[in-house]
């Protein structure tokens, strides 16, 4: 009986303990299920982006071009298993674009639909002298593409994986590749 | 005397102690002190009033709610929930939300079914053990501990909740849903080591797939259905014999088109012996959910075990009939040596018991085309395998709070033997399983993508019982371009009672 009186004693301490949140400062790399996750994000933003600034091929593409190149976001497939929201890392690449002034950057689809839908709208609603016009959209010289795929490895409780992120440039133009980069992830997670 | 009671009484008259057998109990204790007397009247009335509560299942403790939900009464069912509103703050606080949530969205009222689910959802999320509670359990029964909810109940909540969000037309929060499901998901698939454990679910992945070709967003759709086909395939092909819906094959082939990845494309053809496949876009789609009968219910089952001392300070437990030993290292001698005497004893354990199909196939006819159902989720195998899995563990913390309550009997006895009789008696009345699981869940869901025209479709739903009874329902479904409709059709007949919802 002695026992199961400490046992209750543990029991009840353990209780008490409250439940527990704790602001992190948000570079902090921290992998718990070893699936695809923030620091992989900011890992390949950061990657690409200081490979695209190196790129000669990209400094002699904006040398030709004659003016600041204009980029628009295109598809980024994800053919892996898991689903990763690529637009984690594609923000932070277009936020690094543009903080450097390399490049212009426009509107994908998704936003430049809702841009034209407004912009309609101001012709029937809004003070003419205060309407914004059609035809003077700015088109894009460069679209950006890319494909996340995944090779996984499994053998009893441990799993290998290796995410592989391309991302590239692409003239509208001419269909030229102006510039490639290419980010390789691999993780060993034992259960 | 309340029938629970005498039933109690009598299956375990063999196990009460001498002095406390029912005829002339008061004779029997006679030569106390009248105060020790009233104590022990006193403990046997508490003794009476927890037997009372513990001798029902869970089922049986709610059997006006769910009399009128298998009567298909749901505006009666629902009166009793709100009657019992003090159960959504208390131990089943996630079975009274899921149950609130069901009926509601059966009702159509979606709105406010999802602020019933949005609660279980938020309770599963929160839920830390309650170590106080799960102690008291080793000396009473699992019942005082607040129920948890099993894994794939966890993962019907966000089901039902994404369903009502598309029936109200709201993508956004469904998508919302969804990537709650893929958290899920992933905490299942991480929860358990062994593959025999149900760690994927592959009809919600399907149901994820669904989701997002809903909103356009093919590559995740694709994403999610090569995963389903992946989890049909393996697990759900050893685990449940089933094989992968016919639908499943179609829309991951047609997303896998649409997303560009032609490669992909090609090989699932031939795997799917599918030469001839051409992807195809209706000018609008319906989905159709069938949730065809009723899940199974948690009863209760008991196991006798003999003591046998072991070498190296263990102790096991056994049951010859059913080849069960489990081997306990009890360090203190004087607890083994309590534990030695008891010889015999009865421990319960939780099972369920099926509620088997009235109906067993169902179409949706547009035209001339007929579109069957196919099986996407066996939920009553899910139930019984995930419990079959983890019946070890329940045969561990079965035993080891039946030896803990009887090594306290023991114990006081020897002070005490008229007050550890009296323990001895609760701890019989006390021995009960957890036998707590979401009882109107459907026992399958089955499902079919109709390819609706742009404006007024009329379909005719037919569902089909064991006998070849066959019963039609009409629908008319107004559909524009591009647009995915929703519909659950639930039929709530098993084999003891033909009502249905829609």
């Amino acid at each position: 009986m002695k026992s199961l009186f400490w046992i209750t004693v543990i029991v009840l301490c353990i209780s008490c303990q409250s439940h527990n949140v704790t602001r992190i400062n948000p570079e902090t790399q921290i992998d718990l299920s070893g699936r695809w996750n923030d620091s992989d994000s900011r890992m390949v933003a950061d990657k690409m982006v200081n490979e695209l600034f190196a790129s000669e091929r990209f400094k002699e593409y904006a040398k030709e071009n004659g003016k600041k190149p204009t980029l628009i976001v295109g598809l980024i497939k994800n053919k892996t298993t898991e689903h990763i929201d690529a637009s984690n890392y594609i923000k932070k690449f277009e936020l690094a674009i543009y903080n450097s002034n390399v490049a212009d950057l426009v509107e994908s689809d998704e936003f430049r639909d809702k841009l034209r839908q407004e912009r309609a709208e101001q012709q029937d609603f809004a003070d003419p002298s205060t309407v914004a016009q059609w035809g003077k959209e700015t088109g894009a010289d460069l679209m950006l593409f890319g494909e996340m795929s995944s090779e996984t490895d499994t053998n009893n409780n441990r799993r290998v994986v290796n995410y592989i992120t391309t991302l590239f440039l692409t003239d509208i133009e001419t269909n030229k590749r102006v510039w490639y980069g290419q980010h390789e992830i691999k993780k060993l997670v034992k259960n | 005397m309340n029938k629970f009671i005498q039933l109690y009484l009598l299956r375990h008259a063999s196990q009460l102690p001498e002095s406390l057998k029912l005829s002339g109990s008061s004779r029997k204790l006679s030569g106390s002190s009248g105060r020790l007397k009233r104590c022990i009247y006193f403990f046997v009335l508490i003794a009476f009033a927890v037997g009372f509560g513990a001798c029902a299942t869970y089922y049986q403790s709610h059997l006006d709610f769910n009399s009128e939900f298998e009567h298909g009464d749901l505006g009666k069912a629902l009166e009793t929930l709100k009657r019992r509103e003090n159960e959504g703050d208390g131990k089943t606080r996630f079975l009274y939300n899921v149950n609130k949530g069901l009926v509601l969205s059966i009702l159509g009222d979606y709105e406010e079914s999802n602020e019933y689910f949005e609660k279980a959802f938020l309770f599963g999320e929160d839920y830390r053990i309650n170590y106080v509670a799960e102690a008291t359990s080793y000396f009473s029964n699992p019942n005082v501990t607040a129920y948890r909810g099993e894994d794939h109940e966890h993962l019907m909540v966000l089901y039902f909740k994404a369903i009502n969000y598309l029936k109200m037309n709201k993508p956004e929060e469904a998508l919302v849903e969804c990537r709650r499901l893929n958290i899920r998901l992933n905490q299942l698939n991480d929860k358990y080591v062994s593959l025999e454990k149900f760690q994927r679910d592959a009809f919600i992945h399907t149901l994820m797939g669904i989701i997002y070709q809903s909103s356009k967003d093919y590559n995740n759709a694709f994403i999610a259905y090569r995963n389903a086909v992946d989890v049909y395939e393996n697990e759900y092909a050893k685990m449940f014999g089933m094989v992968v819906p016919q639908q499943l094959k179609i829309d991951l082939l047609n997303t896998a088109k649409w997303t560009g990845f032609q490669d992909e494309f090609e090989t699932l053809k031939v795997k799917f012996e599918m030469p001839d496949f051409k992807e195809s876009t209706a000018e609008a789609d319906l989905i159709f959910f069938w949730h065809n009968g009723l899940g199974p219910v948690k009863d209760e089952w008991s196991i006798n075990f003999l003591i046998h001392s072991g070498p190296d300070n263990t102790m096991t437990f056994t049951n010859s009939e059913l080849g069960l030993n489990f081997p306990f290292v009890v360090t203190e001698s004087k607890d083994r040596s309590d534990l030695a005497k008891l010889e015999i004893f009865r421990v319960a354990f939780p099972r369920y018991r099926e509620r088997a199909l009235y109906f067993n196939s169902a179409y949706v006819q547009l035209d001339s085309n007929k579109y069957f159902l196919q099986l996407g989720e066996d939920i009553n195998k899910v139930a019984f395998h995930s419990l079959n899995q983890r019946m070890l563990q329940e045969f561990g913390k079965g035993l080891l709070r039946a030896a803990l309550k009887k090594a306290a009997e023991h114990s006081i006895r020897k002070e005490d033997d008229r007050l550890g009789a009296l323990i001895g008696l609760v701890n019989a009345i006390t021995e009960k399983a957890d036998t707590r699981n979401w009882q109107t869940l459907p026992h399958s869901i089955f499902y079919s993508r109709v390819p609706l025209k742009e404006g007024a479709n009329p379909v005719t739903f037919t569902i089909q019982s064991n006998n070849q009874r066959n019963i039609d329902y009409s629908f008319t479904y107004t559909a524009k371009k591009g647009q995915t409709l929703f519909h659950t059709f639930s039929s709530l007949e098993t084999m003891t009672g033909p009502y249905r919802y829609y």
